[in-house]
């Protein structure tokens, strides 16, 4: 079985993609064999009022049954606009969302904000799952009305140092790092703490180019298959999962990497 | 009949709602119902999939490292890779005949100890013209098959680098150089962005420039997967036959490949990683090209053209 922990519906406004719907993806995962997928809406990281996105794809996945036996929602919160709180009670006790997906960059806050903080504690409170991503596009063709984090500039996409300090502030709550396509370097004190804590990184991010390598520091607990469909190619994440040898990974290991690390996280 | 038609159905909607069944909660207000159950997904085997085809990788490096080509091996192995096209980007600056030289004898060093797996390309600096056109020779009679990747020493239409394309034109050889499309490199909206690159970084301008002035040349644009902007490059291209894009680079956009085909056509795409193994076979699996098609990106297009020089690899 294979559950993505990474993928989305909905637009990107600065180019058109494909495989977008509900409908798009449930046909790609019947191709290439996945069962499950965790969703969210990109509108969420555009529209100020993010509930807007998260209703927009509760009423998709409700318009026809087989949505709902393969995706599970994640909703778009941010913490700094109006009603958050409201719309995280709605989100997981209405709409049946398992996890909030936060976008600080495009939602324009700091990683350290107390409402973030608050945040998160709530979601550990209400036992959801936060997820953070390294970035949502590779900033060198970035549009010129995306945001400026840009590779090989003095203002450079995130890090894992970047997120690490609303783990820090809040360590004993769940969190999902997505599209890690940049440094994973700690001091030596956070990443033993790291390491520690109830997270999971997908499969989708450039940086795992030694996926084994990383198994032995991490831990086999800490990934799970991601695809970051539909921004980036649907099988990229599957092919770092299924190449790993025998002595990097055994199928007791990629079992938990294709779902077995995804769904103990989401309690599936 | 109804009882039979009825097990059947009961038998295939139970089968079907594995991932349903995990999703025990469901969404609030769905309930659940066997006729409106999922299938399950199909069976697919990417292993399987990624060892189908033969592989040139048209783009990839080595390094001073004690660790490469080995790495650079493994991943070909592990993805079956035949043949990878190494070279040691020249990094450094000025980029001397000594530090040219340098660089290309570690990769007639790499392709004399792996002759199986590494085809070898040059690297050279056209400010230095009669090294350079020596450096042809030297690296030709060692065995290597073209041009590595030329880098930010001179954009690849700079007058400096006519007669070096005159030569490589001369011996059939694939015209290879790196590339940058992105805000504020070359002409695209330079004046409002910066994109701290080499002043003397290709753009895809320069290529459609080169390679109008010498219609005869086949050029190779280095990685549409380099980060930069893709259908930027391809609708640039469209119109110019004599410039092929390796598919090489960290970004694995999806659509990348199918939008490139659909500007391009079938012909003009080599599949190379630049190092980046896992994107540049996925990104091809994952598109919508036929299998004939991908036979071509992944081999034939490259090793056709390898052919007009007796180089191939078939």
């Amino acid at each position: 079985m294979w559950i993505d922990i990474n993928a989305y519906t909905g637009h990107w406004p600065f180019m058109q993609l494909k495989y977008n719907t509900c409908e798009a993806l449930l046909n790609r995962m019947n191709t290439y064999g996945v069962d499950i997928s965790v969703i969210s809406n990109l509108n969420g990281i555009f529209y100020k009022n993010t509930q807007s996105a998260n209703l927009e794809l509760y009423n998709e996945i409700r318009s026809n049954r087989r949505f709902g036996d393969r995706f599970i929602p994640f909703a778009v919160i941010n913490p700094i606009y109006a009603g958050w709180q409201k719309d995280m009670e709605e989100c997981k006790n209405k709409l049946g969302m398992k996890g909030i997906r936060l976008y600080p960059k495009y939602h324009d806050y700091d990683i350290t904000d107390p409402a973030l903080v608050e945040l998160a504690k709530r979601a550990r409170d209400m036992d959801m799952v936060m997820a953070f991503n390294f970035r949502m596009v590779d900033s060198r063709q970035r549009s010129w009305m995306d945001i400026d984090y840009v590779v090989g500039t003095p203002k450079k996409e995130w890090t894992l140092k970047n997120i690490f300090p609303i783990m820090k502030a809040v360590p004993d709550a769940k969190y999902m790092i997505l599209n890690v396509a940049n440094g994973l370097d700690l001091n030596k004190e956070d990443n033993a703490s790291f390491k520690k804590m109830n997270v999971l990184m997908d499969t989708s991010g450039r940086t795992l180019t030694d996926l084994g390598s990383l198994l032995r520091s991490y831990g086999t607990d800490k990934f799970a298959f991601g695809t970051h469909s539909p921004i980036l190619d649907y099988l990229t994440g599957q092919l770092r999962i299924a190449a790993l040898r025998e002595n990097e990974a055994g199928e007791a290991v990629k079992s938990l990497l294709r779902s077995g690390n995804a769904r103990k996280m989401l309690k599936l | 009949m109804s009882n039979q038609i009825n097990r059947r159905k009961f038998v295939a909607h139970t089968a079907a709602t594995a991932a349903g069944v995990l999703i025990g909660n469901r969404l609030k207000g769905m309930s659940r119902s066997a006729e409106a159950a999922t299938r399950p997904p199909d069976k697919y085997d990417i292993m399987k999939e990624t060892m189908k085809y033969r592989k040139i990788d048209a783009h990839a490096h080595i390094y001073f490292t004690d660790d490469s080509p080995g790495t650079q091996l493994d991943f070909g192995e592990r993805l079956g890779i035949e043949k990878q096209v190494i070279s040691r980007y020249l990094s450094i600056f000025p980029g001397t005949p000594e530090q040219f030289r340098k660089y290309n004898d570690l990769t007639i060093k790499a392709i004399k100890k792996y002759p199986d797996h590494l085809l070898g390309g040059f690297v050279l600096n056209p400010e230095y013209r009669k090294e350079s056109l020596e450096e042809i020779k030297r690296c030709m009679d060692a065995g290597m098959i073209g041009p590595g990747e030329l880098y930010y020493q001179e954009k690849i239409n700079n007058p400096l680098y006519f007669p070096i394309i005159e030569k490589l034109i001369d011996l059939k050889m694939i015209i290879f150089s790196h590339a940058e499309c992105q805000l504020g490199v070359g002409g695209y909206r330079m004046k409002k962005y910066n994109g701290y690159k080499a002043p003397n970084t290709s753009i895809p301008e320069d290529f459609v420039d080169i390679a109008k002035r010498y219609p005869e040349g086949v050029f190779q644009y280095a990685h549409i997967g380099g980060g930069g902007d893709w259908e930027y490059e391809c609708k640039l291209f469209r119109d110019h036959p004599n410039i092929y894009v390796d598919t090489s680079g960290s970004n694995n956009a999806e659509n990348m490949i199918d939008f490139a085909v659909g500007h391009l056509g079938e012909d003009r795409l080599f599949f190379a990683s630049d190092n980046c193994y896992y994107q540049s076979v996925g990104k091809i699996l994952a598109s919508n090209l036929t299998e004939v098609q991908k036979r071509k990106v992944f081999f034939e297009n490259y090793n056709n053209l390898l052919r007009k020089g007796g180089r191939n690899v078939d």
